[in-house]
């Protein structure tokens, strides 16, 4: 987490890992750079902790002529960022990018070290975090707050600005305009009116939307937020927050397919692979899977389809999710084995079923949906 | 019907009357076209009569604008090949230049450029029937005192030479022959089907012939033999049965005239002797029909001999009957095309595809010339029995085998299924006494699957010897590029430690020393791999090629064959590699 005291170790790490470096070059021995390796291969799952952490595999790199570019350009980049820790500013990637070469183009002796384009300093960043083994908003570089727009008529957010003065957001008095959580949500603390029943993240911030407007959070004790597709940092560290701050039940509702349970939930459940150093705090184990499931397109004569073949992002995910019971230990653990099967099913039909697959169960009932998925809670029909 | 049609007369056409009418077919269908074709003919013929008579040819090449031409947009162009060759007997005059299919050398299964006697015959009537002159000759043999000068023409009526405006004259040369054409057409001297690349491509694979040439807009050239060595020409192969269809079998049968059929098919055809003949008697042939005289069968009889033969299992055709260049003359010659880096040249041993003796050699080069775009495809020089071919390529079985091959592992360019790019130079000849051209103009080889998987396994060994030239290229750019690279990172990243840990300038100094000394010796290591290179080349280089080195894994070969290769093909090369290997291991050991 980035506490205050967080921030001052990074410096702390950073200078302690320079220091090394350079006595290493001081007595001509060759430095290494140890990275934790961030892939599915290194990730471990415990039930307990309830998301992905990393294993003990690191990646090595030793300075070679080969190396020597990278590490030059690791170094350069650390700068950077702790110049940014120590003024406290913040920035973006795309702006980090368009900073170095700013330092570039103002001291010629660093022309060798410009990036050819944005994904060559990504890299550099994600280098950084991984030899650090922080977040990358440990080192004040954010990205865009995106997805995450949430409804509540009971929940209230109090920030703790950088001068240290609050601000309470009372989330009931935004009318029809939604809170919009921030990248780093460690900074808000969240109290209720009254006591919340349940949090629906729904997939698509459209259907969130609708269903806000329809009524369902006049009508429920609840918070509705929309996820906007794969959960950013933002979205995840927000719902990890209403899980461990408010203890209310959160469910999600999306598409039933294999990018929306690998990509989005698993995600926002137990994290990803390559953000093994910061699932702890960017993830939401509670989070159930309430739909659309497999059973539904039954029980509510759902229109469902074919996976097309043709189309190269489902036909990826079917294989990713093959892989993914093979090898992924969140989908192997016993504990989510509803989940498995349910990749299982997806990979034998070859089905798919979309949330908004609830508004043809009656037409002319605009809150059908709310119904469905309030039944569903009630009755405890989610994986 | 129209042969039923009443009035409509049916008439017999000459064979000179159908080509006048039809010499798009051999190679007049452009006017850029007709003026090479013309040249290549005349130049084929005068290599063909040199090596026959065991000279080291001597060819001077004009080729110049003489006025407007009749033909819209054209110009009437002047072609004139010299050479010192034997000489024409006066007697064959007309028809060496102007009588159709008047040949020393139709279906004798010898490796002359020319096989039916129709190029230079229609070269006769393309001028004839755009300038409204023939050829002008000038030959003289070494029986003549004089030389005899006259202007030849076809009498398209009747397949006929016609010798007008005959003298004899004074001739400054113990023998040889002159011709000239002039035709209506345009000179095109660049480009794959231009001039240049024709006598270019005619000096790379005849290295004993010293070629000099003058062409619109460019000065006079010559290009001196590498080689004194005339090429043995292999005596004629008779045709094996195995390669011949029913009607070519009867046609074969009237070179022989009355002669017991068992006597000519022992006599006309290689790989038939008694053991055969006895073969076909128990397979249920009736030793009549073989004592019956050749021209007294009937067409059942025929079938019968020609059934019976295809039945049979015969031996593969020989291989002596092809010629060959070799790699040393290869060698030699491939830097007659310009300034090279560097080249590799394989000659492989004769060996049968489709059931006829084949050889393919093949030689690559990178040009020093580098205002060719990196880019643009490399330059493929195709030759069928050493004549450049130069049309359309992308049929052939030679660019179609190119194309098969992946020449990125031999550090080349090469976008997926076409030609590897860069200055280089891809010369690659087949030589047989039975090429299968696709059409009369004899502009493409025909891509049967065993010809295009032989001609792969040539490309490949000659890949695998250059990529060792590009290897050490890449090994010196390695080299430069981590010299680069330490001059470049070692102050940046050694200045930025030291900022961050407000390091003292002593540190600062001695953490410099130490990543200079470490660098250097990868920078060491480099030099020592490339080092080694040289010297593998130079190795390479002191036993001339082909080395040691140089032997390829022929199993290797056939895996790679097989990987990429259509499977047919892949089975039939990987068959071949296992004889090759046998051959070559016993080579090794003798």
């Amino acid at each position: 987490m980035a506490t205050p005291s967080t921030d001052q170790s990074i410096p702390k790490l950073s200078k302690e890992l320079c220091s090394r470096l350079l006595a290493d070059l001081e007595r001509a021995k060759r430095p290494v750079l140890y990275a934790t390796k961030c892939s599915l291969d290194n990730a471990l799952y415990n039930h307990k902790l309830g998301y992905l952490t990393p294993g003990s595999k690191k990646v090595a790199t030793e300075l070679n002529v080969s190396s020597v570019k990278k590490m030059s350009r690791a170094i350069f980049m650390l700068e950077v960022l702790l110049r940014n820790i120590d003024t406290g500013a913040v920035n973006t990637k795309r702006e980090l990018y368009y900073i170095s070469k700013g330092y570039i183009k103002h001291d010629s002796t660093m022309k060798p070290l410009d990036f050819a384009d944005q994904n060559e300093s990504d890299e550099i960043i994600d280098f950084i975090c991984e030899m650090l083994e922080c977040y990358r908003e440990e080192m004040n570089c954010y990205a865009n707050d995106r997805g995450g727009q949430t409804y509540s008529q009971q929940l209230i957010v109090t920030e703790t600005l950088p001068d240290g003065d609050k601000a309470v957001i009372d989330l009931s008095k935004l009318g029809t305009s939604p809170f919009q959580p921030k990248n780093r949500p460690q900074n808000l603390k969240l109290s209720a009116r009254k006591k919340i029943d349940f949090c629906v993240i729904v997939e698509s911030e459209g259907t969130a939307n609708t269903l806000v407007a329809n009524g369902f959070t006049r009508r429920h004790s609840c918070i509705l937020m929309g996820a906007g597709g794969v959960p950013s940092n933002a979205v995840r560290g927000w719902c990890k927050l209403i899980q461990d701050q408010l203890r209310v039940p959160l469910y999600f509702f999306g598409d039933l397919d294999a990018y929306t349970l690998q990509n989005i939930y698993r995600t926002l459940k137990a994290g990803s692979a390559a953000s093994l150093i910061r699932n702890s705090d960017y993830s939401a184990p509670d989070v159930k899977f309430l739909g659309v499931l497999p059973e539904d397109i039954k029980k509510y004569d759902l229109n469902d389809y074919p996976v097309k073949e043709n189309d190269a992002q489902e036909v990826r995910a079917l294989k990713k999710a093959a892989d993914a019971l093979k090898n992924d230990p969140f989908f192997q653990d016993k504990r989510n084995k509803g989940l498995a099967q349910i990749l299982r099913w997806l990979l034998e039909n070859k089905r798919r079923c979309e949330q908004q697959a609830y508004f043809t169960v009656d037409p002319k009932d605009v809150t059908m949906p709310e119904k469905i998925i309030v039944e569903k809670i009630k009755r405890g029909n989610y994986v | 019907m129209a042969k039923q049609a009443g009035n409509n007369k049916i008439t017999t056409s000459s064979t000179a009357e159908y080509f006048s009418k039809n010499l798009q077919q051999v190679g007049f269908s452009s006017q850029t076209k007709a003026v090479l074709t013309t040249l290549k003919e005349a130049v084929d013929n005068a290599l063909d009569a040199c090596e026959e008579h065991g000279l080291l040819p001597e060819v001077h090449v004009l080729v110049e604008k003489a006025g407007a031409g009749s033909i819209k947009n054209s110009d009437q162009i002047r072609i004139r090949v010299e050479d010192n060759g034997p000489g024409i007997d006066p007697d064959d005059v007309p028809k060496v230049f102007g009588e159709y299919l008047a040949s020393s050398k139709f279906g004798r299964g010898r490796c002359s450029r020319g096989q039916q006697g129709i190029g230079i015959s229609a070269a006769t009537t393309w001028a004839q029937l755009t300038s409204a002159v023939g050829a002008r000759v000038i030959t003289k043999t070494d029986k003549m005192r004089k030389a005899l000068s006259c202007l030849v023409e076809v009498d398209i009526k009747n397949n006929r030479g016609v010798i007008k405006d005959r003298e004899t004259i004074d001739w400054d040369r113990p023998t040889g022959t002159s011709v000239e054409f002039l035709v209506d057409g345009r000179v095109q001297l660049n480009g794959e089907a231009g001039l240049l690349n024709y006598l270019n491509g005619t000096a790379l694979v005849n290295p004993h012939l010293k070629l000099s040439y003058k062409l619109p807009e460019i000065e006079m050239q010559t290009i001196d033999r590498v080689s004194d060595m005339v090429p043995g020409i292999p005596e004629a192969t008779e045709p094996h049965p195995h390669t011949m269809k029913l009607g070519e079998f009867i046609a074969h049968s009237h070179l022989f005239g009355k002669v017991k059929a068992g006597v000519w098919l022992k006599k006309g055809f290689s790989r038939v002797h008694e053991g055969v003949i006895n073969d076909l008697v128990k397979g249920g042939l009736k030793r009549s029909v073989l004592e019956k005289s050749v021209d007294a069968l009937n067409e059942v009889e025929f079938k019968q001999l020609f059934v019976g033969l295809q039945n049979q299992k015969l031996m593969a055709p020989s291989t002596k009957s092809v010629l060959w260049i070799g790699e040393e003359a290869l060698s030699k010659s491939i830097k007659r095309l310009g300034a090279v880096d560097f080249f590799s040249v394989v000659s492989r041993k004769p060996t049968i595809c489709d059931f006829k003796p084949v050889q393919i050699e093949v030689a690559i080069a990178r040009l020093e010339d580098r205002s060719i775009e990196a880019e643009s495809a490399a330059q493929v020089l195709r030759f069928a029995n050493r004549v450049p071919l130069q049309f359309d390529k992308s049929a052939c079985a030679i660019v179609q085998a190119i194309q098969s091959v992946n020449w990125r592992s031999y550090g080349l360019v090469q976008p997926k299924d076409s030609l590897p790019q860069g200055p280089y130079i891809m010369a690659v000849s087949v030589v047989s006494p039975f090429i299968k051209f696709k059409n009369a103009s004899k502009e493409t080889v025909d891509a049967s699957d065993e010809l295009v998987a032989e001609i792969r396994l040539a490309l490949i060994q000659a890949g695998q010897r250059l990529s060792k030239h590009i290897r050490k290229e890449v090994k010196a750019n390695e080299l430069e590029e981590k010299i680069r690279h330490i001059e470049q990172f070692g102050p940046i990243l050694v200045n930025g430690l030291c900022r961050i840990v407000n390091a003292s300038e002593a540190r600062k100094k001695k953490a410099e020393e130490g990543l200079l000394k470490l660098l250097g010796r990868d920078a060491k290591a480099t030099e020592a791999e490339l080092e080694e290179a040289h010297a593998l080349l130079e190795a390479q280089q002191r036993k001339g090629q082909p080395t040691d080195a140089d032997v390829i894994d022929t199993e290797k070969l056939a895996e790679e064959v097989a990987e990429e290769a259509p499977e047919k093909a892949a089975k039939k090369a990987s068959k071949k590699a296992g004889k090759k290997r046998k051959s070559q291991t016993a080579e090794a050991s003798a």
